[in-house]
């Protein structure tokens, strides 16, 4: 357990940090390292590869403090945003990305059903809280809420969405782009 | 659903940001993106809002405790990078920022306010103030371990790397508050792990209070007070 996010100026830490003062990540590490590496595990699917990235995120966090803006967001999001592009673009980077076009898009299909039906469900419970985006994800139809949590938390591509839902590749990126219009609105 | 580089429609831009964000655009369409970002506002701008509404889903992945070799390297790493070590910098550790105590103390006072609201029609008491203590090693002032106390009479022993102990010694973990006879044992503490401690036979948590890692024999220290060389050591700082 660490502080109450609201305990932490996350703000005042990467200005320290900004100013070379090494012991504000050591109390930034102590804060949110495990919260961090549960983010990138997820995605990366891989303990030794999810701290690789939590080192590189740390030194960027390190690096870059300076070009943070607080007009542009708050600091704990730059934070993890930071963190996470860094897990996706490693995911995106490293894996034999299944490259879809119109032709593998139709082979996928029977590769779907041949692995079984796999009905996604809601595997993960809200968290408690007051959190605007849980209210608009209710709003959503169950497989389409799936497929934003699993995009956004477990790093899942289109198409690993598709097969793990069983639904074809064309309707799973239609489904997103329509929840994520839908979720704009919602939150404004 | 192609994105071509130069589109900038608002709707498309802030289609395109989504799923950025979102992380469903492949390796070369976020590396297009991200090269754009620098230079188009309306871009970042729609970015920037999608990572806002999507953060609070980061929760519903699991905390996971990193290894003990996690701070460590990335120190190494910061010295690699030739930035100042942290040694050199001890005179102005973190608890000396003032930055980060004035918005601590702020962002306390806003808790401390907020919570004592809520519980007012419970009781009339004031909800306790949160303690930190750093615990350097006293040669190189490197810190080890932190301590955090969210009230008074509890509190989390979180190590920041993995502290060398020899196979026949033991880390002991003390503490003694000002007006205190001496310092009490707290128990064993193994390298690397988190401890969660009642502080309910003792009384509770003052500012100043000091807290120290000895080394001692396998059992610790026979003789009820502390024996061996301080490891790690370092005072409760009142966060408001």
């Amino acid at each position: 357990m660490t502080l109450p996010e609201p305990l932490f100026d996350y703000e005042a830490c990467l200005l320290a940090c900004a100013r070379g003062e090494q012991q504000a990540l050591v109390a930034l590490y102590a804060q949110e390292s495990a919260r961090l590496l549960g983010v990138a595990k997820r995605i990366a699917r891989d303990s030794a590869l999810a701290e690789d990235i939590v080192h590189d995120a740390f030194i960027k966090i390190w690096m870059r403090a300076a070009s943070f803006d607080p007009g542009r967001g708050s600091a704990r999001g730059w934070i993890f945003s930071l963190t996470r592009h860094l897990a996706l673009n490693c995911r995106r980077d490293t894996r034999l990305e299944i490259q879809v076009s119109e032709s593998s898009e139709l082979a996928l299909q029977p590769l779907a059903t041949l692995d079984g039906r796999h009905q996604m469900q809601d595997p993960l419970q809200w968290p408690d809280g007051c959190e605007r985006i849980y209210g608009c994800l209710e709003q959503l139809d169950p497989a389409r809420r799936s497929c934003i949590v699993h995009a956004y938390v477990d790093g899942y591509t289109h198409a690993e969405i598709a097969n793990k839902l069983d639904t074809p590749l064309g309707t799973v990126k239609a489904w997103i782009k329509r929840s994520l219009s839908a979720l704009r609105e919602c939150m404004g | 659903m192609t994105f071509t580089p130069d589109n900038s429609d608002p709707a498309d831009l802030d289609a395109l940001a989504g799923e950025y964000v979102l992380g469903t655009l492949n390796g070369q369409q976020r590396r297009a993106l991200e090269q754009r970002l620098p230079h188009e506002p309306d871009l970042q701008a729609a970015v920037d809002r999608w990572e806002a509404r999507l953060l609070p889903l980061n929760d519903l992945a699991p905390a996971q405790q990193p290894s003990e070799r996690l701070w460590p390297r990335i120190e190494r790493s910061l010295n690699a990078l030739n930035v100042p070590a942290s040694p050199t910098q001890a005179s102005t550790g973190w608890w000396n920022l003032l930055p980060l105590w004035r918005g601590l103390t702020a962002a306390g006072l806003a808790a401390t306010l907020a919570l004592g609201v809520a519980l007012w029609s419970v009781t009339p008491a004031i909800s306790p103030p949160a303690y930190v203590v750093v615990l350097v090693a006293p040669q190189s002032q490197a810190p080890g371990w932190v301590i955090q106390a969210n009230d008074r009479e509890h509190i989390q022993l979180i190590p920041l790397g993995v502290a060398q102990v020899p196979g026949d010694k033991a880390l002991e973990f003390w503490t003694k508050a000002d007006d205190w006879a001496g310092p009490v044992s707290l128990g064993l503490v193994k390298p690397g792990q988190v401890l969660s401690l009642p502080l309910d036979r003792l009384p509770p948590l003052s500012p100043n209070q000091l807290f120290e890692l000895t080394l001692e024999g396998p059992n610790g220290s026979t003789t009820g007070k502390p024996t061996g060389p301080i490891q790690f050591i370092g005072r409760a700082v009142k966060v408001i």
